[in-house]
């Protein structure tokens, strides 16, 4: 896995760079939109973290470029602009996600994760059913069982547990799951979403059964591998 | 010269108050490129130019029908003599016009036959030419020289002139050049005047605009443009212009306004935070900081920065504009708020429900009315108490939220949506008293009002837009 990290604040590059390749990718780094521009174009990369404001090159028209040349590899946008507006700019210039400054480690390595994970699954058949050891979801029917036993889920229920699911595996974030969830883009800043992770958890986990989800402190929760 | 000692301190001050009025800007100057008197000059032009074709017309009806007249009568006088001249024998011919010259008192006549001049004149003018073209020429009688006009005609006997008193038509036309000389210059002087009356009167607003701007500009941004009660064009400008510098003088004070609250606000959670780090330092020379004390840390910082984008947030709010708003219905939002709100309820064992009397449809945009309804639950399930009841009720034109709690002291109504305003009771819970602030940023972003009521049962909060 090789990423592409460009970024001109060198503290956040060196922190990015050490913490990346403390997770296994092979990491190359650019200062500046040029330079980075050029590493994107010379090589072939799986992902790109890209700063929005560069020096010599702006990093949307990076972007833009990038996407003109016919290089398809997810982008993950770092910025400090933060306003909607600034998001959606990002995102349809060809960007893929969008992480506001200051932002959380565990998150951009969450976020990281799950786009290279959508890129591996792109050619992958859509599925009708999900399963996590002895959890199942029938995507068609919207029905849960454990083992045998089905699991009546309310609908924001049967959201969260899918997309908890289809992240097997993977540490997910609370605002991640508050995005996939509420579709609604902003913080909550509350324990709400635990509250919410906290009651599927107590329906999903029965008696007799493993557990299998797990609170991962400080970043969210994880599911069970398959 | 005595008394120029007395003046000297007059021309003195004088002077100084002209110096004066020139550096403050009031003084009008007379530059090619003021509009003061740029206005006076075609004001004046266009004055000169009526009066002129007035007396144009005026000298063509009199002065200029008199002496078309005259000659008219000339050229007939000159045609009937020649028609006589043809039919009576030139003795006859001469009686006859020694009569004609003795009886017409207007016009003077003289006949040449060749020997003889009969008539009032002695001689023929050499000068004069054929008739009809008449050329002046004086006459000197009794000691006075006037100005006759006429001309000459060959008939076959001899040569016949005819001429007209042209002294007063002279003396009426020099008056008539004199009256118009006066006129004109008395037109140009009441111009310049009444010119540079009325166009100082329009750019002395204009000038009071430019002064206005000239403060702002140095930074006195509370400075506005008088207005004057005749409601004209000016004053609808001064209105503009008052409504961008009252919406200027917002925006700088709500700027300053973050600044100040970030000032105290965050100076003591960083201040907090860096205690803190500087105790873990100092243990770690002892002992391995712990994760704990990491986490801590952690989370207060985490704290401060939402705390800051939150303020960043409440600003951008206030001074967005209706920008990307779409066709919502917020019993929609409502619904998913209190979804999301349920189990931290049922936590509290509160009793929440969604009361939709009437569907409520409006322009809007989806997530910050849903911030702004959670906000307003979170808030109801946050202060109600243990076993409250909440409900939501979606109304035609609004929402109504009511809880069973204490609600908040009267005094202290006005002061919630103040930024970081907290009820004393609440200052150790956790929140940044930018709730509801953010509340009301969002309501007035969609034309709405919100109202903060104290019922016997508990707090109400009326949402209203419009």
């Amino acid at each position: 896995m090789r990423i592409l990290i460009v970024e001109d604040d060198l503290t956040t590059q060196q922190f990015l760079h050490r913490a990346l390749s403390e997770q296994g990718y092979q990491v190359d780094v650019a200062s500046d939109g040029q330079e980075g521009l050029f590493l994107a174009l010379e090589h072939d990369y799986q992902l790109i973290v890209l700063d929005r404001m560069l020096p010599k090159l702006d990093g949307l028209t990076v972007l833009s470029t990038l996407r003109n040349a016919n290089k398809h590899l997810p982008v993950l946008i770092l910025s400090a602009l933060d306003s909607v507006d600034e998001r959606v700019k990002g995102l349809r210039e060809g960007g893929d996600d969008y992480l506001v400054k200051p932002f959380a480690l565990a998150e951009l390595l969450v976020r990281i994760e799950i786009l290279l994970q959508r890129q591996r699954g792109k050619a992958e058949p859509s599925l009708n059913k999900l399963q996590v050891a002895d959890l199942s979801m029938d995507l068609l029917a919207r029905r849960v069982w454990r083992g045998q036993q089905e699991i009546l889920l309310q609908p924001k229920e049967f959201k969260l547990l899918r997309y908890l699911m289809e992240h097997a595996g993977q540490v997910v974030t609370r605002t991640l799951l508050f995005e996939a969830v509420w579709n609604y883009d902003f913080d909550p800043q509350t324990n709400v979403i635990d509250v919410h992770v906290a009651r599927l958890r107590k329906k999903v986990e029965l008696d007799g059964h493993s557990a299998l989800l797990e609170t991962v402190r400080g970043v969210g929760y994880r599911m069970v591998e398959k | 010269m005595a008394i120029v000692p007395y003046l000297k301190p007059y021309v003195a001050s004088v002077t100084a108050w002209w110096k004066n009025k020139r550096q403050t800007g009031y003084m009008w100057r007379l530059t090619r490129n003021s509009s003061i008197w740029r206005l006076t000059r075609m004001y004046t032009a266009l004055l000169m130019l009526v009066v002129g074709i007035l007396l144009w017309v005026l000298y063509q009806l009199s002065i200029g029908q008199l002496s078309r007249s005259q000659t008219q009568q000339l050229d007939q006088l000159v045609q009937q003599q020649t028609l006589l001249a043809d039919e009576l024998s030139p003795q006859d011919f001469i009686n006859q016009f020694l009569l004609q010259a003795e009886q017409s008192r207007q016009f003077v006549l003289a006949y040449d036959d060749g020997s003889n001049t009969y008539g009032r004149l002695d001689t023929i003018p050499k000068r004069l030419a054929q008739c009809p073209a008449l050329a002046r020429f004086p006459v000197y009688n009794y000691n006075k020289i006037r100005l006759y006009s006429g001309c000459v005609q060959t008939l076959d006997s001899g040569r016949l002139m005819v001429a007209s008193d042209d002294e007063a038509l002279f003396d009426l036309r020099e008056q008539f050049i004199q009256a118009s000389i006066i006129a004109l210059s008395l037109a140009l002087a009441l111009g310049l005047v009444t010119g540079w009356f009325f166009s100082a009167q329009v750019l002395r607003r204009v000038n009071g605009i430019n002064q206005i701007a000239q403060q702002v500009e140095a930074g006195e941004l509370s400075a506005r443009v008088a207005l004057s009660p005749r409601n004209d064009e000016f004053d609808h400008m001064a209105t503009h212009i008052n409504k961008m510098l009252a919406q200027v003088e917002h925006s700088f004070d709500a700027i300053a306004g973050v600044t100040d609250a970030i000032a105290h606000d965050l100076r003591t959670p960083l201040g907090r935070l860096r205690l803190r780090l500087e105790q873990a330092l100092l243990d770690s020379e002892q002992q391995a900081v712990s994760p704990e004390q990491l986490a801590s840390m952690l989370q207060e910082l985490d704290g401060i920065l939402a705390t800051f984008s939150s303020m960043l947030e409440l600003t951008r709010l206030e001074h967005q504009q209706q920008s990307k708003f779409s066709q919502l219905q917020l019993e929609n939002i409502a619904e998913d708020a209190v979804e999301l709100i349920q189990p931290l309820c049922a936590e509290r064992q509160q009793d929440i429900s969604l009361k939709l009397e009437q569907p409520c449809k409006l322009q809007g945009d989806a997530t910050l009315l849903f911030r702004a309804i959670y906000n307003l639950l979170e808030n109801a399930s946050k202060y109600a108490g243990e076993q409250a009841q909440i409900q939501l009720t979606i109304k035609a034109n609004g929402f109504e939220l009511r809880d069973t709690g204490p609600g908040i002291p009267e005094a202290e109504l006005d002061k919630v949506f103040q930024r970081l305003y907290r009820l004393e009771s609440s200052r150790n819970s956790p929140g940044y008293g930018l709730g509801l602030p953010l509340v009301r940023a969002i309501v007035r972003l969609h034309g709405g009002e919100i109202k903060l009521l104290n019922q016997q049962s508990g707090l109400q909060v009326i949402v209203v837009f419009s």
